[in-house]
Protein backbone atom coordinates (compact mmCIF):
# COMPACT_ATOMS: atom_id res chain seq x y z
CA UNK A 1 0.00 0.00 0.00
CA UNK A 2 2.96 2.50 0.88
CA UNK A 3 4.90 1.54 -2.27
CA UNK A 4 1.44 1.75 -4.58
CA UNK A 5 0.54 5.37 -3.03
CA UNK A 6 4.24 6.60 -3.36
CA UNK A 7 4.22 5.59 -7.19
CA UNK A 8 0.91 6.87 -7.93
CA UNK A 9 1.34 10.00 -6.24
CA UNK A 10 4.98 10.63 -8.18
CA UNK A 11 3.58 9.49 -11.73
CA UNK A 12 0.65 11.96 -11.24
CA UNK A 13 2.96 14.77 -9.44
CA UNK A 14 5.93 14.22 -11.92
CA UNK A 15 4.18 15.78 -14.83
CA UNK A 16 2.51 18.37 -13.40
CA UNK A 17 5.90 19.20 -11.42
CA UNK A 18 7.88 19.56 -14.64
CA UNK A 19 5.26 21.85 -16.15
CA UNK A 20 4.57 24.17 -13.03
CA UNK A 21 8.64 24.15 -12.44
CA UNK A 22 8.64 25.05 -16.32
CA UNK A 23 6.05 28.00 -16.06
CA UNK A 24 7.22 29.83 -12.90
CA UNK A 25 10.85 29.89 -14.99
CA UNK A 26 8.70 32.07 -17.00
CA UNK A 27 6.90 33.75 -14.63
CA UNK A 28 10.88 34.72 -13.03
CA UNK A 29 11.76 36.16 -16.42
CA UNK A 30 8.86 38.04 -16.35
CA UNK A 31 8.73 39.35 -12.71
CA UNK A 32 5.41 37.77 -12.24
CA UNK A 33 6.10 36.54 -9.10
CA UNK A 34 5.16 33.69 -7.30
CA UNK A 35 1.49 34.81 -6.00
CA UNK A 36 -0.26 33.94 -9.18
CA UNK A 37 0.89 30.51 -8.53
CA UNK A 38 -0.64 29.99 -5.02
CA UNK A 39 -4.00 31.43 -6.35
CA UNK A 40 -3.63 28.85 -9.26
CA UNK A 41 -3.36 25.60 -6.98
CA UNK A 42 -6.17 26.39 -4.53
CA UNK A 43 -8.15 27.18 -7.74
CA UNK A 44 -7.17 24.02 -9.08
CA UNK A 45 -7.38 21.67 -5.38
CA UNK A 46 -10.84 23.13 -4.89
CA UNK A 47 -11.86 22.14 -8.80
CA UNK A 48 -10.13 18.43 -8.23
CA UNK A 49 -12.40 17.93 -4.91
CA UNK A 50 -15.48 19.03 -6.99
CA UNK A 51 -14.41 16.65 -10.04
CA UNK A 52 -13.87 13.85 -7.78
CA UNK A 53 -16.96 14.40 -5.70
CA UNK A 54 -18.56 14.65 -9.41
CA UNK A 55 -16.90 11.86 -11.06
CA UNK A 56 -19.44 9.14 -10.88
CA UNK A 57 -22.02 11.19 -12.62
CA UNK A 58 -19.28 12.46 -15.25
CA UNK A 59 -18.67 8.97 -15.73
CA UNK A 60 -21.99 8.31 -17.17
CA UNK A 61 -21.90 11.08 -19.49
CA UNK A 62 -21.77 10.23 -23.20
CA UNK A 63 -22.40 6.67 -23.24
CA UNK A 64 -19.84 5.82 -20.02
CA UNK A 65 -17.47 7.95 -21.72
CA UNK A 66 -17.62 10.97 -20.07
CA UNK A 67 -14.06 10.67 -17.97
CA UNK A 68 -12.40 10.43 -20.88
CA UNK A 69 -14.21 13.31 -23.33
CA UNK A 70 -13.80 15.76 -19.96
CA UNK A 71 -9.99 14.92 -19.01
CA UNK A 72 -9.06 14.92 -23.24
CA UNK A 73 -11.19 18.41 -23.04
CA UNK A 74 -9.02 19.92 -20.49
CA UNK A 75 -5.70 18.74 -21.87
CA UNK A 76 -6.22 19.95 -25.35
CA UNK A 77 -7.76 23.04 -23.20
CA UNK A 78 -3.60 22.97 -21.16
CA UNK A 79 -2.35 22.56 -25.08
CA UNK A 80 -4.18 25.78 -26.15
CA UNK A 81 -2.78 27.55 -22.95
CA UNK A 82 0.31 26.87 -23.83
CA UNK A 83 0.42 27.70 -27.11
CA UNK A 84 -0.83 31.08 -25.99
CA UNK A 85 1.97 31.61 -23.56
CA UNK A 86 4.25 30.43 -26.50
CA UNK A 87 3.05 33.37 -28.73
CA UNK A 88 2.82 35.84 -25.44
CA UNK A 89 6.40 35.20 -24.36
CA UNK A 90 7.77 35.69 -27.72
CA UNK A 91 5.82 38.84 -29.18
CA UNK A 92 4.13 40.85 -26.99
CA UNK A 93 5.62 43.97 -24.86
CA UNK A 94 5.92 44.02 -21.28
CA UNK A 95 2.90 46.05 -20.75
CA UNK A 96 0.98 42.65 -21.82
CA UNK A 97 2.08 40.76 -18.59
CA UNK A 98 -1.00 40.46 -17.54
CA UNK A 99 -2.23 38.13 -19.93
CA UNK A 100 0.90 35.94 -19.41
CA UNK A 101 -0.29 35.67 -15.90
CA UNK A 102 -3.65 34.93 -16.70
CA UNK A 103 -2.73 32.14 -19.08
CA UNK A 104 -0.06 30.43 -16.58
CA UNK A 105 -2.81 30.31 -14.16
CA UNK A 106 -5.38 28.60 -16.42
CA UNK A 107 -2.61 25.97 -17.03
CA UNK A 108 -1.82 25.54 -13.33
CA UNK A 109 -5.33 24.76 -12.90
CA UNK A 110 -6.15 22.90 -15.57
CA UNK A 111 -3.15 20.63 -14.79
CA UNK A 112 -4.21 20.21 -11.38
CA UNK A 113 -7.56 19.43 -11.63
CA UNK A 114 -6.68 16.53 -13.83
CA UNK A 115 -4.39 15.27 -11.75
CA UNK A 116 -5.68 16.07 -8.37
CA UNK A 117 -9.12 14.51 -9.30
CA UNK A 118 -7.57 11.11 -9.43
CA UNK A 119 -5.79 11.57 -6.22
CA UNK A 120 -8.57 12.66 -4.57
CA UNK A 121 -10.28 9.68 -5.94
CA UNK A 122 -7.49 7.13 -4.76
CA UNK A 123 -7.63 8.33 -0.77
CA UNK A 124 -11.29 8.47 -0.82
CA UNK A 125 -11.49 4.73 -1.38
CA UNK A 126 -9.60 3.99 2.08
CA UNK A 127 -11.62 7.17 4.50
CA UNK A 128 -13.30 4.30 6.51
CA UNK A 129 -10.26 2.37 6.76
CA UNK A 130 -7.74 5.25 9.21
CA UNK A 131 -4.81 2.42 9.68
CA UNK A 132 -4.50 2.13 5.53
CA UNK A 133 -5.37 5.63 5.47
CA UNK A 134 -2.49 6.74 7.20
CA UNK A 135 -0.21 4.67 5.40
CA UNK A 136 -1.19 5.86 2.37
CA UNK A 137 -0.89 9.35 3.02
CA UNK A 138 2.44 9.32 4.62
CA UNK A 139 3.14 7.08 0.86
CA UNK A 140 1.34 9.86 -1.18
CA UNK A 141 3.46 12.65 1.19
CA UNK A 142 6.85 10.65 -0.48
CA UNK A 143 5.87 10.49 -3.92
CA UNK A 144 4.71 14.09 -3.76
CA UNK A 145 8.35 15.19 -2.35
CA UNK A 146 10.14 13.18 -4.88
CA UNK A 147 7.55 14.81 -7.58
CA UNK A 148 8.31 18.65 -6.36
CA UNK A 149 11.84 17.68 -5.74
CA UNK A 150 11.69 17.04 -9.97
CA UNK A 151 9.85 20.25 -10.59
CA UNK A 152 12.72 22.24 -8.30
CA UNK A 153 15.90 20.85 -9.93
CA UNK A 154 14.62 21.30 -13.28
CA UNK A 155 13.71 24.77 -12.03
CA UNK A 156 17.23 25.57 -10.69
CA UNK A 157 18.46 24.35 -13.61
CA UNK A 158 16.31 26.50 -16.35
CA UNK A 159 16.93 29.32 -14.37
CA UNK A 160 20.56 29.08 -13.81
CA UNK A 161 21.38 28.93 -17.83
CA UNK A 162 22.37 31.81 -19.96
CA UNK A 163 18.79 33.92 -21.24
CA UNK A 164 19.25 32.72 -24.48
CA UNK A 165 19.51 29.25 -23.71
CA UNK A 166 17.01 29.58 -21.20
CA UNK A 167 14.75 30.93 -23.75
CA UNK A 168 15.23 28.37 -26.01
CA UNK A 169 14.42 25.67 -23.58
CA UNK A 170 11.64 27.27 -22.36
CA UNK A 171 9.99 27.24 -26.03
CA UNK A 172 11.46 23.73 -27.05
CA UNK A 173 9.69 22.41 -23.68
CA UNK A 174 6.66 24.61 -24.04
CA UNK A 175 6.21 22.86 -27.36
CA UNK A 176 6.90 19.35 -26.57
CA UNK A 177 4.73 19.71 -23.43
CA UNK A 178 2.00 21.21 -25.29
CA UNK A 179 2.15 18.11 -28.45
CA UNK A 180 2.19 15.79 -25.40
CA UNK A 181 -0.83 16.67 -24.22
CA UNK A 182 -2.71 16.56 -26.95
CA UNK A 183 -0.94 13.13 -27.38
CA UNK A 184 -2.66 11.77 -24.52
CA UNK A 185 -6.14 13.67 -24.99
CA UNK A 186 -6.63 12.01 -28.52
CA UNK A 187 -5.24 8.61 -26.81
CA UNK A 188 -8.28 9.35 -24.41
CA UNK A 189 -10.65 10.01 -27.28
CA UNK A 190 -9.24 6.80 -29.33
CA UNK A 191 -10.46 4.90 -25.68
CA UNK A 192 -13.77 6.18 -26.10
CA UNK A 193 -14.16 5.20 -29.33
CA UNK A 194 -14.79 9.13 -30.46
CA UNK A 195 -11.75 8.65 -32.69
CA UNK A 196 -10.76 5.35 -34.68
CA UNK A 197 -8.68 3.07 -33.38
CA UNK A 198 -6.53 1.51 -35.67
CA UNK A 199 -2.74 -0.91 -35.30
CA UNK A 200 0.05 1.24 -33.71
CA UNK A 201 2.55 2.69 -36.47
CA UNK A 202 5.34 1.67 -34.62
CA UNK A 203 6.67 0.22 -31.60
CA UNK A 204 9.60 1.53 -29.54
CA UNK A 205 9.17 -0.18 -26.68
CA UNK A 206 11.99 -2.61 -26.56
CA UNK A 207 14.09 0.67 -27.18
CA UNK A 208 12.51 2.63 -24.54
CA UNK A 209 9.88 0.70 -22.21
CA UNK A 210 6.99 3.40 -20.91
CA UNK A 211 7.36 1.26 -17.62
CA UNK A 212 11.46 2.32 -17.29
CA UNK A 213 12.24 5.36 -15.32
CA UNK A 214 13.58 7.22 -18.38
CA UNK A 215 10.40 5.80 -20.36
CA UNK A 216 7.94 7.67 -17.06
CA UNK A 217 10.20 11.34 -17.26
CA UNK A 218 9.98 10.87 -21.16
CA UNK A 219 6.03 10.54 -20.68
CA UNK A 220 6.29 13.64 -18.69
CA UNK A 221 8.53 16.13 -20.80
CA UNK A 222 6.96 15.25 -24.57
CA UNK A 223 3.91 12.64 -23.55
CA UNK A 224 6.26 9.67 -24.73
CA UNK A 225 4.25 6.65 -26.11
CA UNK A 226 5.90 3.33 -27.30
CA UNK A 227 2.82 2.33 -29.88
CA UNK A 228 1.34 5.25 -31.19
CA UNK A 229 -1.66 4.90 -33.70
CA UNK A 230 -1.59 6.90 -36.62
CA UNK A 231 -3.99 9.30 -35.40
CA UNK A 232 -2.51 9.97 -32.59
CA UNK A 233 1.54 10.47 -34.56
CA UNK A 234 -1.23 13.16 -36.51
CA UNK A 235 -2.75 14.69 -34.05
CA UNK A 236 0.55 15.08 -32.11
CA UNK A 237 2.74 16.41 -34.85
CA UNK A 238 0.11 19.19 -36.10
CA UNK A 239 0.14 20.38 -32.60
CA UNK A 240 4.17 20.06 -32.23
CA UNK A 241 4.79 21.84 -35.64
CA UNK A 242 1.93 24.67 -34.90
CA UNK A 243 3.32 26.17 -32.09
CA UNK A 244 7.16 27.32 -33.61
CA UNK A 245 4.53 27.65 -37.07
CA UNK A 246 2.30 30.39 -35.28
CA UNK A 247 5.00 32.57 -34.05
CA UNK A 248 6.59 32.27 -37.37
CA UNK A 249 3.10 33.38 -38.70
CA UNK A 250 2.63 36.04 -36.03
CA UNK A 251 6.28 37.49 -36.75
CA UNK A 252 5.46 37.84 -40.01
CA UNK A 253 2.61 39.90 -40.00
CA UNK A 254 4.13 42.51 -37.84
CA UNK A 255 3.32 41.32 -34.09
CA UNK A 256 6.83 41.98 -33.39
CA UNK A 257 6.71 44.04 -30.53
CA UNK A 258 8.93 41.92 -28.30
CA UNK A 259 10.88 44.08 -25.57
CA UNK A 260 13.97 42.92 -23.75
CA UNK A 261 12.49 42.28 -20.09
CA UNK B 1 -19.79 4.86 -64.69
CA UNK B 2 -17.60 2.27 -66.22
CA UNK B 3 -17.91 -1.22 -64.89
CA UNK B 4 -14.99 -1.04 -63.26
CA UNK B 5 -15.76 1.18 -61.02
CA UNK B 6 -19.39 0.48 -60.66
CA UNK B 7 -17.75 -2.88 -59.25
CA UNK B 8 -15.46 -0.85 -57.00
CA UNK B 9 -17.96 1.36 -55.71
CA UNK B 10 -20.74 -1.63 -54.76
CA UNK B 11 -17.01 -3.13 -53.00
CA UNK B 12 -17.09 0.22 -51.11
CA UNK B 13 -20.72 0.10 -50.33
CA UNK B 14 -20.12 -3.54 -49.25
CA UNK B 15 -16.95 -3.13 -46.73
CA UNK B 16 -19.06 -0.05 -45.17
CA UNK B 17 -21.91 -1.58 -44.48
CA UNK B 18 -20.20 -4.70 -43.34
CA UNK B 19 -17.94 -2.34 -41.07
CA UNK B 20 -21.47 -0.68 -40.05
CA UNK B 21 -23.59 -4.10 -39.18
CA UNK B 22 -20.68 -6.03 -37.45
CA UNK B 23 -20.92 -5.52 -33.14
CA UNK B 24 -18.35 -4.26 -31.72
CA UNK B 25 -17.44 -7.38 -29.31
CA UNK B 26 -17.69 -7.25 -25.45
CA UNK B 27 -15.84 -8.75 -23.39
CA UNK B 28 -16.52 -8.76 -19.29
CA UNK B 29 -14.12 -8.03 -16.88
CA UNK B 30 -15.35 -8.22 -12.93
CA UNK B 31 -12.83 -6.50 -9.88
CA UNK B 32 -13.59 -8.35 -6.41
CA UNK B 33 -11.68 -8.03 -3.37
CA UNK B 34 -8.48 -6.40 -5.84
CA UNK B 35 -8.39 -9.17 -8.31
CA UNK B 36 -9.58 -8.73 -11.77
CA UNK B 37 -12.03 -12.40 -12.91
CA UNK B 38 -11.16 -13.32 -15.50
CA UNK B 39 -7.17 -12.72 -15.11
CA UNK B 40 -6.43 -13.77 -18.51
CA UNK B 41 -9.01 -12.33 -20.54
CA UNK B 42 -8.89 -13.78 -24.16
CA UNK B 43 -10.03 -11.47 -26.88
CA UNK B 44 -10.00 -11.85 -30.63
CA UNK B 45 -7.10 -10.22 -32.41
CA UNK B 46 -7.38 -7.31 -34.98
CA UNK B 47 -10.96 -6.76 -34.04
CA UNK B 48 -11.66 -3.45 -32.00
CA UNK B 49 -13.06 -5.13 -28.74
CA UNK B 50 -15.17 -3.56 -25.92
CA UNK B 51 -14.33 -4.08 -22.26
CA UNK B 52 -17.23 -4.02 -19.89
CA UNK B 53 -15.19 -3.44 -16.48
CA UNK B 54 -17.79 -3.77 -13.44
CA UNK B 55 -16.19 -3.15 -9.52
CA UNK B 56 -17.37 -5.26 -7.34
CA UNK B 57 -15.52 -3.40 -4.49
CA UNK B 58 -16.37 -0.70 -2.73
CA UNK B 59 -13.37 1.37 -3.41
CA UNK B 60 -12.05 2.38 -6.54
CA UNK B 61 -9.51 1.29 -8.82
CA UNK B 62 -8.07 2.54 -11.84
CA UNK B 63 -8.08 0.00 -15.27
CA UNK B 64 -4.72 0.82 -16.47
CA UNK B 65 -2.49 -0.51 -19.46
CA UNK B 66 1.18 0.38 -20.74
CA UNK B 67 0.90 -2.14 -23.53
CA UNK B 68 -2.90 -1.42 -24.38
CA UNK B 69 -2.63 2.40 -23.49
CA UNK B 70 -5.29 2.67 -21.38
CA UNK B 71 -6.24 4.14 -17.93
CA UNK B 72 -9.24 5.04 -16.70
CA UNK B 73 -10.67 5.45 -13.20
CA UNK B 74 -13.19 2.72 -12.26
CA UNK B 75 -15.48 4.23 -8.46
CA UNK B 76 -16.41 1.18 -5.77
CA UNK B 77 -19.78 -0.17 -7.21
CA UNK B 78 -19.87 0.78 -10.66
CA UNK B 79 -18.92 -0.53 -13.99
CA UNK B 80 -16.94 1.38 -16.91
CA UNK B 81 -16.46 1.02 -20.81
CA UNK B 82 -13.07 0.76 -22.12
CA UNK B 83 -12.72 0.03 -26.22
CA UNK B 84 -9.11 -1.43 -27.29
CA UNK B 85 -8.02 -2.92 -30.08
CA UNK B 86 -7.36 -3.44 -32.66
CA UNK B 87 -4.75 -6.14 -31.48
CA UNK B 88 -2.00 -7.99 -33.09
CA UNK B 89 -2.00 -11.92 -31.26
CA UNK B 90 -0.12 -11.36 -28.40
CA UNK B 91 -0.24 -10.73 -24.47
CA UNK B 92 -1.11 -7.67 -23.26
CA UNK B 93 -0.77 -7.22 -19.70
CA UNK B 94 -3.46 -4.68 -17.36
CA UNK B 95 -3.21 -3.58 -13.93
CA UNK B 96 -5.52 -1.79 -11.24
CA UNK B 97 -3.63 0.63 -10.61
CA UNK B 98 -4.82 1.45 -6.91
CA UNK B 99 -3.86 -2.24 -5.58
CA UNK B 100 -1.00 -3.24 -8.19
CA UNK B 101 0.30 -5.38 -5.77
CA UNK B 102 -2.89 -8.10 -6.70
CA UNK B 103 -4.95 -6.59 -9.55
CA UNK B 104 -2.76 -7.54 -12.43
CA UNK B 105 -4.54 -9.48 -15.73
CA UNK B 106 -3.17 -9.80 -19.31
CA UNK B 107 -5.05 -9.70 -22.64
CA UNK B 108 -4.61 -12.69 -24.84
CA UNK B 109 -5.50 -11.43 -28.80
CA UNK B 110 -5.84 -14.47 -30.38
Amino acid sequence: MLLDAVIIILRETLEAGVLVSLLLTIAHRFHLGARWLLFALATGLVGAGVYAASLATVSTWFDDVGQEVINAAMQYGIYLSLLAISLLISLVATAKRRYLGGFLMLTVVLAVVREGAEITVFFTGYLQNEDVLSRALTGGFVGLMLGLSAGALCYYVIVSLSPTMERRIQHVMLALMAAGMVGQATQLLIQADWLPSTMPLWDTGGWLSERSVAGEIAYAIFGYEATPTPVEVGFYSVALALIPLSVLLCRHFGFNARQEV
Amino acid sequence: MKPRSRCGLVLLLCVMSSGLLAETPVVRIDIRDHLFYPAEVLVPANTKVKLLVTNLDPTPEEFESYELNREKVILGNSRAIIFIGPLAPGEYPFFGEFNMSTAQGTVIAK
